[in-house]
């Protein structure tokens, strides 16, 4: 699913963000990706977002070169990826519902449609008895679910998660988790960043940490 | 389809969101749209006059007193092989007095005084609405000049042509102001377009990471441009009607001896056509200027 060959990424005056990593993650595998503060998490996963382009090596996501792809092919393969961040990112002047259709909506999909698939994914996170609220009505656990089903909505392969619970409590935090656990179990593949290694440990799956952009352990 | 509801949808909202701020931009188009509809309303009303100038030509060849009935036949028949002729018509030495005592009865007490007639005959021609522009009337003067008992030809067209450059000059200067005001339009749009861009830069970030085409990242932009320009255009448009209005009120029996009798009018449905798209065209340059920062 997705491999890395001596991927480096600089940034000015020679930082390393990322040095020389190589990484696989298979199709349907749940991986976690963590570190201290600083470590590279978020760059790679920036990486495979294609907000940045690498410094050096390659990123291959199921079979493409994300460096060869144009800004075309750039569009199509960002539809088959789902994301989730620690600040949910949702637009606080669209209520629920709207929120996740947002994204159907702006890929042309026809409004009906837009709306039964986004209560789908509403209602499998459990909160379709709050689609009328507006983001700054819901605590913060609900607000990631939202995020998570406006990840879910264009029925993704791969789900990145950068820092999904930083916001959460443990309760809450436990409770995302099994959310992208379910994700998982239903073929997705998953990459969750994270310095929680509490919420790893709970969750027990493999693990890549980097530190100074290497990766300093694979278990 | 879909991409240009979404984007006319979101453009027309993002204009209600900042209508504080967008109504810079719209009075911005506004004023621009106003000098240019203030431009074509008196160049296409000088033009409506020197068409029918135009339209209207005719020259006339006088005849030497000695002329003959022979010589008078040649100039005839030259006139007639001509194709920018449309008719012609003779004019006594008797006629042409009777026609200076009945045009300019003020001054009939001096005709009284005139021993002998001091008016020529003359062959009045008509010449073809629009030949004027190919040369062919020139030619048919310089035939007609020289030939035995003519005396003088009047084709004195030089000063349409004066008053035809001086309006080309006055319309490029004018439209060099408008294209400038219409620049300046332009940029206050795309600012004002750019503030909207900036309060949603979350939602365009998620757009850009769901693969959105540049078509719903853009499009709303150019339809807030193109929408706030219409309205701009619009709105001068009413304006110019009322100034319209007002100036013909006040000084219409003035501007109707300027231009030759005729009453000024205001400009026909396909130039306020023009304005309104025009407005549209400028305010859509703004918001696509402002629309490269998205995506």
């Amino acid at each position: 699913m997705i491999e890395t060959h001596s991927l480096s990424k600089v940034y000015s005056r020679g930082l390393y963000a990322l040095r020389d990593l190589t990484i696989t993650v298979n199709k349907a595998e749940f991986v976690f990706l963590t570190g201290p503060s600083g470590a590279g998490k978020s760059t790679f996963l920036r990486l495979l977002l294609l907000q940045e382009r690498p410094t050096e090596g390659e990123v291959v996501v199921n079979g493409h070169n994300l460096a060869a792809l144009s800004r075309r092919e750039v569009q199509e393969y960002r539809r088959g990826l789902g994301f989730v961040f620690q600040d949910f990112k949702l637009i606080p002047s669209r209520t629920v519902l709207e929120n996740i259709s947002f994204v159907p909506e702006v890929l042309g999909v026809p409004a009906a449609q837009q709306r039964r698939r986004a209560f789908q994914v509403l209602k499998w996170v459990g909160l379709q008895h709050r689609m009328n609220a507006y983001p700054h009505d819901l605590s913060g656990g609900e607000q990631q679910r939202i995020a998570i089903a406006r990840a879910l909505v264009n029925d993704p392969s791969l789900l990145i998660a950068d820092e999904p619970t930083g916001n959460l409590d443990p309760d809450l935090s436990l409770e995302i988790m099994n959310l992208l656990r379910e994700i998982n179990a239903g073929g997705t593949t998953v990459l969750v960043a994270t310095h929680d290694r509490e919420l790893i440990r709970l969750v027990g799956r493999r693990t890549v940490t980097l530190d100074q952009g290497r990766v300093v352990e694979v278990g | 389809m879909r991409a240009i509801e979404y984007a006319v949808r979101q453009g027309a909202a993002s204009v209600w969101r900042s209508r504080g701020s967008g109504a810079f931009a719209v009075v911005a188009i506004a004023l621009a749209m106003l000098v240019l509809g203030a431009l074509l309303l008196l160049t296409w009303n000088a033009e409506q006059v020197l068409a029918r100038w135009t339209s209207a030509a005719e020259f006339s060849v006088y005849l030497a007193d000695e002329a003959t009935s022979e010589q008078r036949g040649a100039i005839e028949a030259a006139i007639d092989r001509s194709a920018a002729t449309a008719g012609r018509e003779f004019v006594s030495k008797a006629e042409a007095l009777v026609r200076f005592r009945s045009e300019f009865a003020e001054l009939a007490a001096l005709a009284e005084d005139f021993d002998d007639n001091p008016f020529p005959a003359s062959i009045e021609v008509r010449v073809e609405p629009g030949v004027d522009r190919d040369g062919s009337v020139d030619a048919l003067v310089r035939g007609v000049a020289p030939l035995p008992g003519v005396a003088d030809v009047r084709y004195d067209r030089e000063w349409i042509g004066r008053i035809g450059a001086a309006l080309g000059t006055f319309r490029a200067a004018g439209l060099a102001f408008a294209a400038l005001m219409a620049i300046v339009a332009a940029v206050t749009v795309a600012a004002v377009v750019r503030l909207g861009l900036d309060a949603r830069r979350d939602e365009l970030e998620i757009m850009e990471l769901v693969g959105a085409p540049l078509s719903y990242i853009r499009g709303p932009f150019v339809a807030e441009g193109l929408l706030q320009g219409g309205v701009g255009a619009v709105v001068a448009l009413v304006a110019l009607g009322a100034g319209f209005l007002v100036a013909r009120g006040l000084w219409g029996a003035d501007l109707a001896a300027l231009l030759d009798g005729e009453s000024l009018r205001f400009l026909p449905v396909r130039l306020w056509a023009y304005l309104v798209f025009g407005g549209m065209a400028v305010g859509s340059v703004g918001g696509l200027l402002a629309s490269l920062r998205a995506g």
